[in-house]
């Protein structure tokens, strides 16, 4: 299978259940150019260990930011609601 | 009768190359093998963090096509299939090439509608290409249900003759003979901790077996793409994931071609061995892990039977996973870096295995040349910053 993620609203839940929202980044303030857009937008540190991320759970409508290791798949700690 | 010297040898790598190349994959090799042979470069190490072909290169379904949707990323492909068919002979190394043919399944009018541009694109670039209706895919394929019994019947499809199947381990093998015949080392276990740089310029690699000095070194690390590039402190736009695929057991031959549903986002084909090599899911978030889910093979198993009923009974053997660093575009990533002489080949998502013969050969003349060929002029790092995206389509089922 797959792994769990605990929601906070929900409980441990599939991954299945989740959209994946990529890692969490800076956005670039207001005055930016297109060029630091870009970057925000289409690259990525793309870590083989821990890092925060963006998941949206489907059945209760909730963005959350959880912390996972992308080696393991393992859930560091609790998710943050946002 | 026992084979007397051995086809290739290890070897620890040397203080100084001139062109390292970090990957021991099909692209990787490839790249090494072409500026030995083609280029003439003297000096040649490929780094292999664990065994030659850990990666993609023994972890894909072993097809090549050449029916992209992208007009301009087609001669590409066009000469990887050519490399492909005389590769076995250069090599002096069977690659068990079987050049079956592609069959492509449309299940809605949009998926027709999509079918018939990529036809007329590659009509127009020459590529032999058929439309067919399902009576006439019935006739192609005798297994396939084309009745209105699947959940979402076939309405139509193509035959696509230039694509097949190339025996995976054999075009690693066949590429480390090669490479080992022109001189290039061959360094399994050498980890890469660093590149360094100095005034904007590549002066050679840190390794877990000493420092390397080389006036090039070019990258070709399948799905570990961003660690690797992190090493020069770069970022890549990719995101990295996990594909599965599996096999059933052996059945007499029946199916003759690739099949590709583009309603089920799955495909299936047969090995001369007779077992059915199917995939692909790929896992719709980041993950450098290799594993399998039971969703995978229930979702997989539930789609084949949709095409094909009659396999109902049989046992599924192996199942596996690779990495694939995915673009935004769905287009791979291929040239120089900012940095001098750093050179990338990357990007390639789930689809690096088809093309390795025509990156290998390309990137190597990049190399050493400097100039950049025109087949591939267009895939460089830069196009994501100057919003030159590459209309590629991703074809598999997230």
């Amino acid at each position: 299978m797959g792994f769990l993620i605990p929601c906070p609203n929900c409980g441990l839940r599939s991954a299945y259940e989740f959209k994946f929202g990529g890692e969490v980044k800076n956005e670039p303030g207001h005055g930016a150019g297109l060029c630091e857009w870009r970057h925000y937008f289409y690259f990525n540190k793309n870590v083989a260990g821990v890092q925060e991320e963006w998941w949206y759970h489907y059945p209760c409508q909730t963005w959350v930011i959880v912390t996972r290791d992308t080696a393991t798949n393992e859930v560091v700690g609790s998710p943050r609601l946002m | 009768m026992g084979r007397k010297s051995p086809l290739w040898k290890f070897t620890e790598p040397r203080g100084t190359y001139d062109v390292v190349v970090i990957g021991g994959g099909l692209h990787g090799l490839a790249a090494a093998y072409y500026l030995a042979k083609d280029q003439k470069v003297k000096r040649v190490a490929v780094l292999e963090r664990k065994h030659f072909g850990y990666g993609g290169s023994s972890r894909n379904t072993e097809v090549y096509r050449v029916n992209q949707r992208a007009p301009e990323i087609l001669p590409l492909y066009l000469l990887s299939r050519n490399l492909w068919l005389e590769l076995s002979a250069e090599l002096e190394w069977n690659l068990m090439v079987w050049e079956k043919g592609m069959i492509g399944l449309a299940h809605s009018d949009a998926g027709l509608n999509a079918i018939r541009m990529r036809h007329e694109t590659q009509t127009r670039m020459g590529i032999e290409n058929y439309m067919l209706t399902p009576e006439e895919l019935k006739k192609l394929v005798p297994a396939l249900d084309v009745s209105d019994k699947a959940a979402i019947p076939i309405v139509g499809g193509y035959f696509n003759p230039p694509g097949g199947q190339v025996r995976h381990d054999a075009a690693v093998w066949g590429f480390l003979k090669g490479c080992y015949k022109e001189g290039v080392d061959l360094c399994p276990g050498t980890e890469v901790t660093g590149i360094n740089v100095t005034d904007g310029k590549v002066t050679g690699v840190d390794t877990n077996k000493g420092s390397i000095s080389c006036a090039a070194v070019h990258m070709a690390p399948g799905g570990y793409s961003s660690e690797v590039a992190r090493l020069a402190h770069l970022d890549l736009p990719v995101m990295t994931m996990p594909l599965q695929a599996m096999v059933t057991e052996c059945v007499k031959p029946f199916l003759d071609h690739v099949v590709v549903s583009e309603g089920y986002f799955c495909y299936v084909q047969q090995s001369i061995k007779g077992d059915l090599i199917m995939g692909a899911h790929l896992d719709p978030w980041q993950s450098y892990k290799l594993y399998n889910t039971y969703e995978f093979a229930q979702e997989q198993a539930y789609c084949m039977l949709q095409l094909f009923p009659d396999i109902a009974h049989l046992r599924l053997m192996r199942s596996w996973s690779g990495l694939c660093d995915m673009t935004v575009d769905g287009a791979p990533i291929m040239g120089a870096t900012e940095v001098e002489n750093l050179f990338i080949d990357a990007g390639w998502g789930y689809f690096g295995f088809k093309s390795s013969p025509a990156c290998g050969k390309t990137m190597a003349q990049f190399i050493a040349s400097g100039q950049c060929p025109e087949l591939i002029n267009f895939l460089g790092i830069d196009r994501f910053y100057e919003g030159r995206m590459i209309p590629e389509v991703y074809m598999v089922r997230t």
